[in-house]
């Protein structure tokens, strides 16, 4: 019979495909000496977190080539053997069953969610093809990358740069984008740290450092606040850290004027420190001009914040100077000229010459910071490049899509390693200045992290080619052409992490465990291999990552069994380096800052925006009568679209609702609970009430990452708010998105 | 029932249960006689079984109408009926769990290794090939602890799964599965 030959020869191994035991070749005969019981072998792997973008160090416990917990890394300092709900939840993702296993190809329309798993030599291949004909129809500069910051970014840029590609995007512009903006055009550098622990007053806008949590951060605040630190949270929102400080619930949007009228009170009380002023910055003098008439019954106008609680403000941070800090933000894109309230903070903090003393801002003192001080040059050396010689990459053929990095343009203000990613999805749409048709997105889902999902949807569904890499099918796979599944963080390498502080840092991210599912791969071996396939394989000339680590580590006189011992180096005997530390008029010069000064007056702002060189207020729109002004905001067990659908943190909250203050809601009808319908005009979305006092009136707060839209997230499917579907696609000044200006109107379902 | 013909079954079934590959859905027709000779419950599955070969000729068409269906069933995402046992038997539901330890021992025990860079011990498909050599091999002793201690156990929570989800050929498969290894087993 047919049968009998079909599978006779697969199971006893004469139908040529098969191995010769048998079967389909899942199995091999063991030698009788192998069935010996296995030993038990426990050990601690020392690696770098990856279940947030902060980083910490981790101690992965491995019983039998199995992670049975993650624990903080004992030997770190500034975890202190800490970590987070996430941290904890490494394994539970590891061992997932609803991870991507293989690469696959989509069979279907674009979102219908039919997909055929293919080898990786056939994803790479049909990548290619694609790559090539893009190319040749349209340029290589239509084909736009972007991913969320993490350290295999320099593979996957890799690609962008090897095929000629400027459109490189981090997720940055939906987060810190605007902040680093600021830095840059106020220190020349975006690598400015705070030291939390030391701090006497701490005022903090937005940043809510108890549910946004990065553990070393965590521990400084509450390091400072058990030492009798005074905490000052201005939210519209009572949030965890509201809860720990005094709550101040600002008007939203208006923060600027607060900010301003700390000035103003400080200068007219003269509670600022002239003489560090006039040593270590430029532009003082139009600042206070700036400032002269954002007085605090102005700004209570503005702000709602009565104008003796500013002037209290104000007196009690100078007076704890210069250990008192006003915190730069974290997730910041408010409004369109959010960079301007993060340049008017640090303005502010350095009127308190909070700059490299204890309690306040630091440069981050990475090895090449060091090399500028004798007595500390000695502790480390900068570690090197990992790929060895690099071919001539091609010149774009055209610019930014997002005109970044311009000078003497607006564009100048959008830092280009991050890129406008909002301006895609433009691009997409209206193919100006040009179309893209192309686009590669690592470990980042812009379908639930970027404004406006249905437009990004409908966005999706013009391209060319959509490539997603990633460990679930995320909302942005389930649209792709091609879906390449990549390992976790527990199991493979990454290159070097720099996280120097105040000390140089380096971290190592190593695999604790083999493969789970055999056909995952490491980000780094995916874009190697793709750039084979694409014929750009030149650009990644590595064997492996323990060559390309040894390489980088070889220049700072390491080596990767030094890096694995503890999971980090940090030079032995140093102590937390502050430049003022001992000396108040000693040196201490921004690295990369115009004429070695901290820039008050921004002459780089200025060239890009003429007028904009000194942080200048702007009015945003309140809400009227009826309408509430939507907010959002990061919660402790979550990172923003990225784990919502890992078992544990998905039982620890598996979706949000809309908070609402107890009288508007008590205006609409609506109880804690109720189903309701939020309606921003052009969008509406279902949620729940969750009806509280602890928001002002005017404004209704959501936290980010729920309502996920793909099918495929089988827990974080359709429960909850997306945030990101009422809020519209408006690129700010610095190429940020704008999160907090949308008015959402709310009903009873 | 002749131990070739048990061989055949179990690997019958461990090929319909593993990722869809062209030479089995190219030869599912010939699954599907196997199952209606040797199973004789199975009569109403295997005319669903016929539809859908009549319906799907073999080819590639068919190979990717198999695909759209495991991949939400026991791949990715949706996951409607984990292929791993331990997600179903241990309480943190997750892979890797001590059954699937359990179940590579008891491989070891038997004389057989499974592949470190393939497919995970406790996989349906991989159980299912596993008892089909010990079938063939009349490694009966062994078929019956493991059956006992190891797949009946799986069988019995996952099939009603992969029925419930009505997907085309899969949902068929395991009622057949289901009639020959739990309720023929009920049956006596």
């Amino acid at each position: 019979m047919k049968r009998r030959q079909f599978l006779k020869g697969v199971l006893y191994g004469t139908g040529g495909t098969m191995v010769a035991l048998g079967g389909f070749g899942t199995f091999t005969k063991l030698a009788p000496q192998a069935v010996a019981a296995a030993k038990e072998e426990a050990k601690t792997v020392f690696s770098t977190c990856e279940m947030c973008t902060s980083r910490c160090t981790v101690a992965v416990k491995v019983k039998n080539d199995k992670v049975v917990k993650v624990e903080g890394n004992p030997h770190d300092g500034a975890t202190a053997g800490t970590i987070c709900a996430r941290g904890n939840a490494g394994p539970s993702l590891l061992y997932d069953p609803q991870r991507i296993k293989k690469p696959m190809i989509r069979t279907g329309d674009r979102g219908s969610g039919k997909f055929k798993e293919v080898s990786w030599d056939e994803a790479y291949a049909h990548i290619a093809d694609k790559v090539k004909t893009i190319q040749k129809d349209y340029g290589a500069e239509t084909i736009a990358f972007a991913s969320r910051v993490n350290p295999q970014d320099q593979f996957f840029r890799l690609i962008a740069r090897a095929i000629g590609s400027p459109n490189t995007f981090s997720h940055e512009a939906t987060c810190p984008m605007s902040r680093t903006t600021a830095l840059e055009g106020t220190f020349g550098n975006p690598y400015i740290g705070a030291d939390y622990g030391n701090a006497k007053y701490i005022i903090t806008m937005g940043r809510n450092f108890f549910e946004g949590i990065h553990v070393p951060m965590v521990k400084g605040v509450m390091k400072a606040v058990a030492n009798g630190a005074k905490l000052v949270v201005l939210d519209p929102r009572f949030s965890v850290t509201a809860a720990k400080g005094e709550w101040i619930p600002i008007k939203g949007a208006t923060d600027l004027a607060f900010v301003m009228a700390l000035a103003n009170v400080m200068i007219k009380e003269n509670l600022y420190d002239k003489e560090f002023l006039d040593q270590y910055t430029e532009g003082f003098d139009q600042w206070v001009e700036a400032v002269k008439d954002t007085t605090p019954e102005w700004a209570e106008k503005e702000t709602g914040i009565p104008k003796d609680k500013i002037v209290e403000i104000a007196r009690g941070f100078a007076a704890a100077r210069p250990n008192a800090l006003i915190e730069y933000g974290w997730r910041t894109p408010w409004t369109p000229n959010d960079y301007q309230l993060r340049r008017a903070i640090m303005i502010v903090n350095m009127m308190i010459g909070n700059w490299e003393v204890p309690g306040g801002y630091y440069q981050k003192k990475g090895a090449g910071v060091l090399a500028a001080f004798p007595d500390q040059s000695g502790y480390a050396k900068p570690t090197g490049g990992g790929f060895g010689p690099q071919p001539a990459a091609p010149k774009p053929a055209k610019g930014r899509i997002d005109g970044a990095g311009v000078k003497g343009t607006p564009g100048q203000l959008i830092p280009p390693v991050d890129g406008a990613v909002g301006q895609i999805t433009e691009s997409i749409l209206t193919g100006k200045p040009y179309p893209v048709k192309g686009w590669f997105v690592h470990r980042f889902n812009p379908v639930i992290s970027m404004p406006e999902s249905d437009r990004l949807i409908e966005a999706l569904k013009k391209l060319d080619l959509l490539v997603v890499c990633d460990v679930y099918m995320t909302d942005a796979a389930y649209f792709a052409d091609v879906v390449l599944p990549e390992c976790t963080y527990l199991e493979r390498y990454e290159p070097i992490i720099d996280q120097s502080g105040l000390v140089p840092k380096l971290q190592l991210r190593q695999p604790a465990v083999p493969l789970v599912y055999a056909d995952t791969k490491p980000g780094w071996q995916i874009y190697k291999e793709l750039g084979e396939k694409i014929g750009i394989g030149d650009f990644f000339s590595f064997k492996d990552m323990e060559e390309f680590l040894t390489r980088q580590l070889q220049p700072a006189g390491l080596t990767l069994d030094q890096l694995k011992e503890k999971g980090f180096w940090s030079p032995a005997g140093m102590k937390p380096f502050f430049m003022r530390g001992n000396d108040p008029k000693a040196p201490a010069p921004p690295t990369n800052a115009p004429n070695g000064k901290i820039a008050i007056f921004s002459h780089e702002i200025e060239e890009a925006v003429k007028g904009e060189g000194i942080p200048k207020y702007k009015q945003y729109p309140q809400p009227e009568e009826g309408k509430f002004r939507f907010v959002q905001g990061k919660v402790a067990v979550h990172t923003n679209a990225g784990t919502h659908n890992v078992p544990v943190l998905n039982e620890l909250m598996p979706q949000n609702s809309l908070w609402i203050n107890t009288q508007s809601a008590a205006k609409l009808g609506v109880k804690d609970g109720d189903d309701i319908i939020i309606s921003s005009g052009q969008y509406e979305h279902k949620g729940k009430a969750k009806v509280t006092e602890g928001i002002r009136p005017d404004t209704v707060f959501a936290y980010h990452g729920f309502g996920r839209i793909s099918p495929e997230l089988k827990r974080a499917y359709n429960k909850g708010i997306n945030d990101n579907k009422l809020i519209k696609n408006e690129i700010g000044e610095s190429g940020n998105v704008v999160t907090s200006t949308t008015f959402v109107t709310v009903r009873k379902a | 029932m002749e131990q070739n013909a048990k061989a055949e079954l179990y690997l019958a079934f461990a090929a319909i249960f593993q990722r869809p590959r062209p030479e089995i859905s190219d030869h599912l027709e010939e699954l599907i006689e196997l199952w209606a000779e040797e199973i004789p419950a199975s009569r109403t599955q295997v005319q669903v079984l016929e539809d859908f070969c009549r319906k799907h000729p073999a080819g590639e068409k068919r190979l990717n109408t198999l695909w759209e269906h495991y991949i939400p069933l026991f791949e990715t995402g949706k996951v409607e009926a984990s292929p791993y046992a331990s997600v179903h038997l241990n309480r943190e539901k997750q892979v890797l769990g001590t059954e699937s330890m359990a179940v590579k021992s008891f491989y070891e025990k038997a004389g057989y290794a499974i592949e470190s860079n393939g497919e995970l011990p406790d996989h349906l498909a991989v159980e299912l090939e596993f008892a089909a050599l010990l079938a063939r091999d009349g490694q009966e002793e062994y078929l019956a602890e493991f059956k006992k201690v190891h797949l009946l156990p799986f069988l019995s929570v996952i099939l009603p799964l992969i029925r419930n989800s009505g997907r085309p050929v899969y949902a068929a498969a395991a009622a057949i599965l289901q009639d020959w290894q739990i309720h023929s087993e009920e049956r006596g």
